[in-house]
């Protein structure tokens, strides 16, 4: 795992007299970055804003943050993915739950500079376009969600699951997502979506059923678009 | 949480140098599952982090046997360590059933084996408890059923460490590196009771980081850990044990039994340790063993039932280590 | 299709004497159908109504589009944060805001206790709100908040029931620290006991439960001049608005509350909080939108909570199995100054005489607030756990001994039929008496319970619906779908009104534009929600057949239906044309049909049962439930899929409550020492057993709300399946190891059974 150096993006003499004059620590600063590196010393960023770098489902985001901020509240609050969700900023309920590095982390408990050079997944990777990833089709197609708050953690646990382990046992699924809770109590539903999940690839949930769709050709209405606008009626 | 420098540490030896000698000044962090909750709740509150996840991530075999278990290797790395798994089953077993998937994809064998005291009095901001400084053990007269049953006062923590216990028992070293040099400490030596170090749990200095876990050759020891936990998906363990046991057919040569959740440090049974050694294993001697584990254990005024549950987690770690059938 | 309201509409305008001018000709207003006249089609006739429809919002819950207060970012928004008292009891005697204000980033800073007031200045309960902050970014709020210095006068407080009830305890509470009991009775109480053949007599208790939504407590305010917005986590856009206006001390009609998603109440989020009133002052003072929502500590500490129970009973039974009599002294607490009221027994089984004295007692806690069928879940548990202790002093079977105490069968009182369709499912026949004799420390046991709510409609509920001439409907109706599945039930009965596939109609809720609707609490919604939408569905259809009908040359519109996506002659499905084609018959305004309430579509009353099967290892006290069934009515069910799902829901919610859900207050200083989701457990995926639902359908009978029932009797179906297993019994909840130990040992000791 490579350490900032002077050529990596985010690094800069404005960022390192940013760090100088951020009051507080200025801890191993006092040396000359060059002078610092020769000593086996490596440079401290912060306490105040520094640059850092996320690659979030496939873009690269350049965000200046504190050190101090959680990838969590950089995703939800500076870049708007707010897919997933802050419950407990504790590590005690999975609602954060997303993937790095292909595998499943609370965001709540990962610094966001700490997350530079890696491969951030969150659930709004999964859809392609409009077309549900199996596994979202499987929560809906199983009702495994209520309120939904908890959903998106879910979806990228049970994700994670199946990547690893097509064809999980009962066991093995309870296992891996005995890092979410839920208070509405979707457990039943939610095991079962990840047990019966299709590998058949992504279909297009918003157009709905077979049935469906000829019902609307009768009627001569065009598929409703779900969510979109809801609040204007 | 308060506002922190952070420190990117390429390698050991950034990280010692920009350590501190100024307990809580200067922090390592590795996976962050501890640290981060116990700055939210501005019972840690560093000026300064000093990343450890660049320390050795290695798990090697070492040339006598052994195993050398790098401090940033994440629990999930070493759960599924089939090697590891086959010599040392009670490490790798309690590794595998630490927290959840997500916290063993983060957490690292040396934050466990380093973390703070879980609890309530000590995590709340609103308790100045003696661990923090102040003047009182709030467990003593108050909510205390997850408190120690054994060597607590003045303070009554039970360490909360999983890893901690099994190395113990399976007779490990750690590795510690500081600004002066490296130096091995027994695990059985590490952890510190709260009459000798109140302010933390263990022998590390400020500006000393746990570097590796080195396991010797198991030597045909049989061993196990079996953990006793109430609320299945996501818990602390209400007392557990580990076990290893040197046998000859059914004989049992020697034996070192370990109990975790019941005291400030993991706590290891003499008593027990008698009761095995030149039996014959069954499940009468198990009891017998299980019995002098807890004799001699100080339960505080709500926690009484963990005497019963720590007896029930020696009795089967010791079965399960010699291969006899535990319930799950 | 109301045969008056169309002669009507087909009158022509009246006639005036020719010399006086002539209004213009104005069509006749649209005449609402009279009472009682929208139905619910017959059961056979039904596109819809009955099945399994998956919820409409799941792709956008799934996907993380949909967006969540706690989601939503307004242009040029700030973060607030609270200071919350440390202390349970304590006088604010200063406040000093100036560090906070200083601060770099902070953009408005309010004091929230009044030193120079005392009403104002005092805090009852950790947690209360003494201050708040508005700034750029959340972590310089929070730096803000450390900053405020309050000088606090520390106040004797209590701790615990026992404290509280203490003659000689400090007065903490005005009017006293307990509340004049209150008394009960029916029958003769002497007479039952003195025909007993047994007679139980023991101290029961249940714990206090927080909420835990996943979603805490808050909103976004933005003001527009005088006119706020505000987005809000609540169950009830209405009431929201109404406290809200009223707190501010602004016209209701400048309040407008948004709730497209929200993520949990459970009876918590019923109406304006505070944090949506600090947060409205905030946005007013630094002239800017301001998000203010709760963290995981405050949520547990002042959003409310379900209060505990106790109850020394006294129970007596016949040598029959007749039940003759139960005298019950209860108490609870709800925290600062809040009741705790639970009914003994609990009214399904039918004791001859009964009284209950219970008594109030308060502490310095978080007061409680309604939480899913507030009440029943203890009332149950202390209830049925004498049924089985009675049971068992007249070696009976315990369904047997219900069996001959229920009230007579009645379409709200189903509980003989139920209990027998749950007692084959889980093979009651194979369970064995008190105290698992089978070798080794896993013992098996299975245990039962009853429940009964309400869940009525609220004749006050409104809708309006909108037939546009492209064919597209919407109905508004301002109710919120707190995971229920509401806006689905919406979309259903619209669906089915119209004749049209579900995807074809928008269901419009969660914003006080839309005409009101009653909040999501007391199981009210499915009752009411959908009854409305029926009536205002069926309006404006009757005025699209008012349309259609003469281009059909049709001369009575009531003879026709829409159904499959056309409007055709009842009788004759050839004939007519496509919703579409209909549509275009409306002209340039779309038909816009409010409604008001109809009798007949809605009932009230459920029974249900549930029984349970747990494993308890006796050597570690561990209980893991292996299965519930459960067998539950709520009237007509309107979507089968969701409706199951809150039965799960309700059930695991249960079983938390059962095993690991409490609020545990340090008894010295009374500070909650597990305010957060690694102490406060809440039950995950590993501790899920096999749940059987059968939902009984009632499909004439009116829709009923479904949101509690089945909540209430897990807990105590767990707390017999205990009992049956280890031959001991617990009279307290949660059934911890620490209790399940203390309860083998007071057995071996000289009983508890």
């Amino acid at each position: 795992m490579p350490s900032k150096r002077k050529d990596e993006p985010g690094f800069s003499r404005r960022t390192f007299l940013k760090t100088v004059g951020a009051g507080g620590v200025a801890v191993g600063v006092i040396v000359p970055a060059d002078v610092a590196e020769a000593q086996g010393t490596a440079r401290a960023l912060g306490p105040g804003p520094v640059p850092v770098q996320l690659n979030v489902n496939g873009r690269a985001h350049k965000l200046e943050v504190e050190p101090r901020v959680t990838l969590l509240d950089a995703l939800r609050t500076r870049l708007d993915i707010t897919g997933v969700k802050r419950v407990c900023d504790r590590g005690a309920c999975g609602a954060c739950t997303m993937m790095m590095d292909g595998k499943t982390i609370y965001s709540c408990s990962t610094l966001a500079i700490e997350a530079q050079g890696k491969t951030i997944r969150t659930v709004e990777s999964l859809t392609q376009g409009t077309v549900l990833h199996p596994v979202q089709q499987a929560f809906c197609d199983r009702d495994g969600l209520m309120c939904g708050f908890c959903t998106p953690g879910f979806v990228m646990a049970t994700v994670a699951l199946l990547e690893q382990n097509p064809k999980p046992t009962a066991e093995q699924a309870r296992k891996a997502l005995d890092g979410n809770i839920c208070r509405c109590g979707t457990y039943v539903r939610v095991l079962e979506a990840a047990l019966n999940t299709s590998a058949r690839g992504p279909r297009a949930a918003l157009e709905g059923s077979a049935e469906g769709a000829a019902a609307r050709e009768r009627a001569g209405v065009g598929p409703r678009e779900q969510g979109k606008d809801a609040r204007r009626g | 949480m308060k506002a922190f420098a952070y420190v990117n540490a390429a390698n050991e030896k950034e990280a010692v140098a920009a350590l501190g000698t100024e307990r809580g000044a200067v922090m390592p962090i590795a996976g962050g599952m501890d640290l981060l909750g116990l700055m939210k709740d501005y019972i840690a509150q560093p000026d300064r982090l000093v990343n450890v996840k660049n320390l050795d991530r290695t798990i090697r075999k070492s040339s006598d046997g052994g195993l050398r278990i790098g401090a940033a290797v994440t629990l999930g790395e070493l759960a599924s360590h089939a090697d590891a798994a086959k010599l040392y089953p009670a490490l790798v077993h309690a590794a595998a059933e630490v927290g959840t998937p997500q916290i063993r994809n983060a957490g690292t064998v040396g934050g466990n084996l380093n973390q703070r005291p879980r609890c309530w009095y000590f995590r709340n901001e609103e308790f100045n408890c003696l661990k923090k400084g102040g003047s009182r053990c709030f467990a003593v007269d108050g909510e205390n059923e997850f408190h120690a049953i054994f060597g607590g006062g003045p303070c009554h923590i039970v360490h909360p460490s999983s890893l901690a216990v099994p190395a113990i028992a399976l007779d490990a070293k750690f590795r510690i590196v500081g600004p002066t040099g490296e130096r091995e400490v027994a695990a059985a030596d590490y952890y510190q009771t709260p009459d000798r170090n109140l302010l933390g749990e263990t022998v590390l200095a400020p500006n000393e980081l746990l570097t590796h876990v080195i396991l010797p050759a198991p030597g045909g020891a049989r061993n196990a850990t079996y953990e006793i936990r109430f609320k299945q998906s996501h818990d602390w363990p209400l007392a557990f044990a580990s076990v290893a046991l040197s046998m000859n057919g059914q004989a049992i040569r020697g034996a070192r039994v370990v109990m975790g959740a019941v005291a400030p440090v993991p706590w290891r049974s003499a008593a027990a340790e008698a009761a095995l050694t030149g039996k014959q294993m069954s499940e009468q001697v198990a009891m017998a063993a299980a019995d002098a584990a807890v004799t001699g254990a100080k339960p505080m005024t709500q926690n009484a039932y963990k005497v019963q549950i720590a007896r029930t987690a020696v009795k089967r770690a010791i079965m399960k280590a010699a291969g006899l059938t535990v319930p799950v | 299709m109301p045969a008056v309201a169309k002669q009507q509409q087909q009158q022509p305008p009246a006639q005036t004497p020719p010399a006086q001018p002539q209004p213009p000709a104005q069509a006749a207003p649209p005449q609402f159908p009279a009472a009682t006249t929208a139905r619910w089609p017959a059961p056979a006739d039904r596109a819809h109504i009955g099945k399994s429809i998956k919820r409409l919002d799941g792709p956008d819950k799934a996907t993380g589009r949909a967006k969540y207060t706690y989601d939503i970012i307004r242009p040029g928004m700030l973060y607030a944060r609270l200071l919350d008292s440390p202390h349970p009891s304590a006088r604010v005697r200063s406040i000093d805001l100036s560090a906070a204000e200083k601060l770099p980033g902070v953009r408005a800073a309010i004091a929230l206790k009044g030193p120079d007031n005392p009403a104002t200045s005092k805090v009852m309960y950790q947690g209360e709100e003494v201050a708040a902050v508005a700034a750029i970014s959340e972590e310089v709020a929070q730096d803000a908040i450390r900053l405020i210095k309050v000088d606090y006068e520390v106040l004797p407080h209590l701790a615990t029931v026992e404290q509280s009830m203490r003659p000689e305890a400090p007065l903490v509470f005005e009017k006293g620290n307990t509340r004049e009991p209150t008394l009960q009775q029916d029958g003769d109480l002497e007479a039952g006991f003195k025909a007993a053949a047994h007679i139980v007599e023991g101290l029961y208790s249940t714990q206090v439960q927080t909420h835990t939504s996943l979603e805490t407590h808050g909103g976004i305010c933005e003001w527009n001049g005088e006119n706020l917005t505000a987005w809000v986590s609540t169950q009830a856009v209405h009431a929201t608005r109404e406290g809200t206006a009223r707190a501010l001390n602004i016209p209701q009609t400048n309040v407008r509350v948004i709730t497209d998603y929200m993520g949990g109440g459970f009876g918590s989020k019923l109406g304006g909080d505070v944090q949506v009133v600090i947060c409205a002052r905030l946005a007013k003072l630094a002239n800017a939108p301001v998000k203010l929502l709760l963290d995981r500590k405050e949520e547990h500490l002042v959003t409310g909570n379900r209060p505990s129970a106790f109850a020394k009973i006294r129970a007596a039974v016949d040598a029959n199995g007749k039940l003759l009599a139960i005298d019950a002294e209860t108490w609870g607490t709800g925290g600062a100054g809040q009741g705790s009221n639970f009914p003994v027994p609990y009214q399904v089984y039918v004791f001859s005489s009964r009284r209950q004295r219970h008594k109030d007692v308060y502490i310095n806690a978080g007061p409680q607030r309604a939480f899913r069928a507030p009440g029943h879940p203890q009332s149950c548990f202390v209830t049925e756990i004498v049924m089985d202790e009675l049971a068992d002093r007249l070696r009976l079977d315990p369904l047997e001994l219900r069996l001959r105490n229920l009230p007579p069968e009645a379409e709200n009182a189903q509980w003989e039929r139920y209990f027998k369709m749950g007692a084959e499912q889980i093979g009651w026949s194979k369970r064995h008496p008190t105290g698992d004799s089978v070798t080794g420390p896993i013992k098996r046991g299975m245990g039962c319970a009853a429940n009964r709510w309400g869940g009525s409609g609220t004749n006050r509920s409104r809708a309006a619906c909108q037939i546009h001439p492209d064919g597209g409907v919407v109905m508004q109706v301002g109710t919120q779908d707190i995971g229920t599945g509401t806006r689905t039930l919406v979309a259903i009965v619209t669906a089915e009104t119209m004749g049209l596939p579900i995807e074809s109609v928008r269901a419009a809720i969660g914003d006080t534009n839309y005409p009101w609707a009653p909040g999501s609490g007391g199981s009210v919604t499915a009752p009411s929600v959908t009854s409305i939408v029926r009536v205002a569905g069926d309006a404006a259809l009757q005025q699209l057949f008012a349309k259609v009908a003469p281009a059909l040359k049709v001369a009575d519109p009531s003879t026709l239906v829409a159904r499959d996506g056309r409007v055709h002659v009842a009788s004759d499905p050839k004939t007519g044309m496509t919703w579409k084609e209909a549509c275009k018959l409306i002209g340039t305004d779309p038909i816009d049909a409010p409604a008001t309430w109809q009798t007949g579509l809605s009932a009230t009353g459920t029974s249900g049962v549930q029984f349970a099967d747990v494993e308890v290892d006796i050597e570690t006290g561990v209980t893991r439930v292996k299965r519930i069934v459960c067998v539950q009515d709520c009237g007509m069910i309107v979507d089968k899929l969701t409706a199951e799902s809150q039965c799960y829901g309700g059930i695991i919610m249960g079983l938390g409550f059962a095993l690991f859900e409490n609020r545990i207050l340090d008894r010295n200083t009374a500070q909650m020492v597990n305010p957060n989701m690694e102490w406060y457990l809440v039950p995950g995926m590993s501790d899920i057993p096999q749940i059987d639902v059968t939902l009984v359908d009632q499909p004439t009978r009116g829709v009923i709300g479904l949101g509690e029932p089945p909540v209430i009797s897990t807990a105590a179906a767990v707390g017999n399946a205990v009992a049956n297993a280890i031959g001991a019994r617990v009279r307290t909840l949660p059934l911890t190891p620490a209790a399940v130990l203390s309860a083998l040992e007071r057995e071996r000791a000289g009983g508890t059974l």
